[in-house]
């Protein structure tokens, strides 16, 4: 598992991240992410979406019929879809989610759309964005989501002949499912998949101009008066990196015993010390153990955000406008941010600008439940 | 006078062979009643300890997707085993072997089939870890244990620890299991050897004669448990399962994957191997653990496989000398038994088992709670749990 560290550590300044680092190095870096901050932020954009990725058809075909499978999971019950319907922009519309049977999770599941373009992976960023496979990985295999057996995923594949034909058709004829060409499979699928594109893309290549007036007005707050762009630029309007918003933490947490008992474990897993002390999700920390970390999440993308509710790391708020009127607001508790002072009509132009930021969804064929098929063992 | 020699020599093979047959194993100690249940010096028994093990053992908090505890494949009602030919392990799976009972498992010294354990402390969380059987995430359970404020206080009277160490429910189970045994006072054949003159009937005492003699029986099931906890390779028919049911041919590769069969073997392997996955030694291919003979009428059905549904058809696989396998025992031959002393043989292996199953209640679960929801030890019952924000899913309680 990667070690991301403070927010300066991702992406910005990733020299940071050894807490062994003498004092007077990490000063050094410190004042550098501060030299870097800047001319980044002259940079921060909204950029349309790239072109779609190269991906391996046959890969992503067979990427596609595993992301619906729920033998994957540990009793055959849960697929990846499961908590990431791609009707809903795959995502779960729940504001916890709910996780491996007999757990309930602590955080929000978000989208998936576009995920090749991010840059951390998770609230916490505890994995690469390169790292999707991984990710995958510890999706289908932790006790938490899916609580899959590696081995038994291959084996049972094995025995569903339509996949195993898949599988032989990617890998070649004479090959047996393999529990990390499984994951790169997933993976494979999960780049073919992107938002679609907007009004707003079009308007940023210049093809067209016609933005609507509240969209607008909602762009220019976004960019100016505003300064959501300070961190979510780019294509996915995010930057990828770690902030600390303050957003109050979800009543769940403290009143059902079976999100406390994920969010604590989780931290024991993590090897967050004292444990049994904590009782909110301290986000980044559990992974840097810097505690400058506590309470930071990595930025969200902005793209689908019409499907993808309720919003933030742990579902707190059901509306944009709720969304807009924290950050107006200045945020929660220890929030890096400032209030804005918006007026009524800007946060409504800002909520417009925000779900331009959307289109309808292309359907997403779900492949046909397999059946189990039998081995001639004798003379196999 | 070369074919009187041969006359006499084939004459004193039979008369050897029969002489085998019909006296006991000269080494093999004689049936005898169960001593008191070993009590290992690291996990002594006390009345909270088994009463938390108790609620452990049927707690499905244990598994991963809070559906599956011990006592879901060791049924009290159907002898602390299933009446399943294969096990039926968690949800999406059917095991490859037939689950022993718990009774009387406290008496083994190697236990499972293959004799890969060696301690029911070690069994219990084998069993509720491995992705088969109970798939449960060590973090995740401990941590289900650690939000239930009657288990803390519980562990920490037992245990001493401020929160609930799984280590420690392992070891609770195995004391709560080591109760989980014959009572002498209710099995026929213990009152027989305690001097109770009718505690068998005609046919069990016929029987019992030719455990010990003609039928060869106690060559290999002697002693207290009726077993001498040696391995043996009896040619079992195979079980139909393994080639009709999708499941079960999952669960033999990756049995034999787990343990570490060569690839290029296991994929050639369709069948159990047995005793080899510990020893390595060919010759110890399709052997398994002699089962102890006490309290079967419970706990049908019966081998390694579970392939035989009444104690007749194993008497009757017996009676025709086994099955065809390479490193068969050699203990092995066709008995020649009649009818009725197939029947014998059948009541005197009734008369090993409790006139009565027996029975522990199934204990009422206590709830998991908000965390700091209890300062004191007796609010856990008094609260209830208020209604999840999601809708209701399977799962825990």
């Amino acid at each position: 598992m990667s070690q991301p560290g403070s927010s300066h550590a991702f992406g910005v300044c990733r020299a940071a991240r050894s807490r062994a680092r003498p004092w007077g190095m990490r000063a050094m870096a410190f004042v550098l992410g501060l030299l870097v901050l800047p001319s980044e932020a002259q940079e921060a954009r909204v950029l349309p979406l790239p072109a779609p990725a190269a991906v391996r058809p046959v890969l992503a075909e067979l990427g596609r019929h595993l992301f619906f499978e729920t033998r994957l999971s540990g009793d055959g019950s849960r697929s990846c879809a499961s908590c990431h319907a791609p009707a809903k922009g795959f995502a779960d519309g729940q504001a916890l989610s709910r996780g491996y049977n007999g757990t309930e999770h602590f955080r929000n599941a978000p989208g998936l759309l576009s995920v090749r373009l991010r840059e951390r992976l998770m609230w916490d960023g505890r994995h690469a964005g390169a790292n999707l496979a991984a990710v995958v990985r510890e999706m289908l295999t932790d006790g938490q989501f899916m609580n899959g057996d590696a081995r038994i995923m291959e084996e049972r594949i094995r025995q569903i002949p339509p996949l195993l034909t898949l599988w032989r058709r990617a890998f070649g004829e004479a090959s047996e499912p393999r529990s990390e060409q499984l994951f790169e499979s997933i993976a494979e699928y999960l780049r073919s998949l992107d938002f679609p594109a907007t009004l707003v893309d079009s308007a940023l290549r210049g093809e067209s101009a016609a933005l609507p007036q509240p969209v607008q007005e909602g762009l220019r707050l976004f960019t100016g008066k505003a300064g959501c762009v300070a961190c979510h630029h780019g294509p996915l309007l995010s930057d990828g990196k770690a902030h600390r918003l303050g957003v109050a933490q979800h009543p769940a947490l403290q009143r059902e015993p079976l999100r406390m008992v994920s969010l604590l474990r989780h931290h024991t897993e993590m090897g967050l010390p004292n444990v049994m002390a904590e009782r909110s999700d301290v986000g980044v920390y559990a992974i840097s153990k810097n505690p400058a970390d506590r309470g930071r999440f990595i930025t969200p993308g902005l793209r689908g955000l019409a499907q993808t509710g309720p919003y933030m790391h742990n579902g707190r708020y059901d509306s944009l406008e709720q969304v807009v009127e924290f950050h107006d607001g200045g945020g929660g508790a220890g929030s890096e941010l400032r209030p804005l002072n918006l007026s009524v009509r800007e946060r409504q132009a800002l909520v417009a600008f925000l779900l331009s930021l959307s289109a309808p969804l292309a359907a997403v064929a779900e492949p046909p439940a397999y059946d189990y098929g039998l081995v001639d063992g004798a003379r196999r | 006078m070369r074919r009187l020699t041969l006359a006499l020599l084939a004459a004193a093979v039979v008369f050897g062979a029969m002489l085998t047959l019909a006296m006991p194993h000269p080494t093999a100690p004689a049936l005898a009643t169960l001593p008191a249940v070993p009590i290992p010096a690291h996990n002594p028994m006390s009345q909270p300890k088994l009463h938390l093990g108790r609620l452990l053992f049927f707690d499905a908090r244990l598994s991963g997707d809070g559906s599956t505890s011990c006592a879901s494949c060791h049924v009290a009602q159907m002898g602390w085993t299933h009446s399943d030919p294969l096990a039926r392990g968690y949800p999406g799976h059917r095991l490859w072997r037939n689950n022993p009972t718990v009774l009387n498992a406290a008496h083994y010294t190697r236990l499972m089939w293959d004799g890969t354990l060696d301690s029911l402390e070690v069994q219990a969380r084998s069993a509720m870890q491995a992705p088969v059987e109970g798939n449960g995430k060590a973090s995740m359970v401990e941590m289900r244990l650690r939000l239930v404020p009657e288990y803390v206080a519980l562990f920490r009277e037992v245990f001493g620890t401020e929160w609930p160490q799984l280590e420690h429910a392992w070891q609770a189970i195995a004391a709560f299991e080591r109760t989980l045994v014959s009572d002498p006072l209710q099995v026929p054949f213990d009152r027989h050897l305690a001097g109770d003159g009718n505690a068998l009937t005609p046919a069990a005492r016929r029987g019992m004669a030719l455990f010990e003699g003609k039928a060869g029986c106690l060559q290999c099931h002697n002693g207290a448990l009726a077993s001498d906890q040696g391995f043996h390779a009896l040619g079992v028919p195979r079980q139909p399962q393994f080639d009709s049911s999708a499941l079960v041919q999952i669960a033999v590769r990756w049995q034999n994957r787990q343990r570490d069969v060569p690839r290029a073997v296991y994929r050639d392997v369709d069948e159990d191997l047995g005793r080899y996955y510990q020893t390595r030694d060919p010759a110890d291919i399709g052997k398994f653990r002699t089962p102890s003979l006490r309290e079967l009428k419970y706990t049908a059905p019966y081998m390694h496989n579970g392939v035989f549904a009444t104690l007749r058809e194993v008497v009757d696989f017996f009676d025709r000398g086994g099955g065809d396998v390479p490193n068969k025992s050699p203990k092995l031959r066709p008995l020649g038994l009649s009818e009725e002393e197939k029947n014998d043989l059948v009541a005197f292996l009734e008369a090993l088992s409790m006139d009565r199953p027996l029975i522990v209640e199934t204990p009422k679960l206590p709830p998991m709670l908000p965390l700091d929801a209890c300062a004191n030890p007796g609010c856990a019952r008094s609260l209830a749990l208020r209604p999840s924000s999601n809708p209701p899913k399977k799962g825990l309680p």
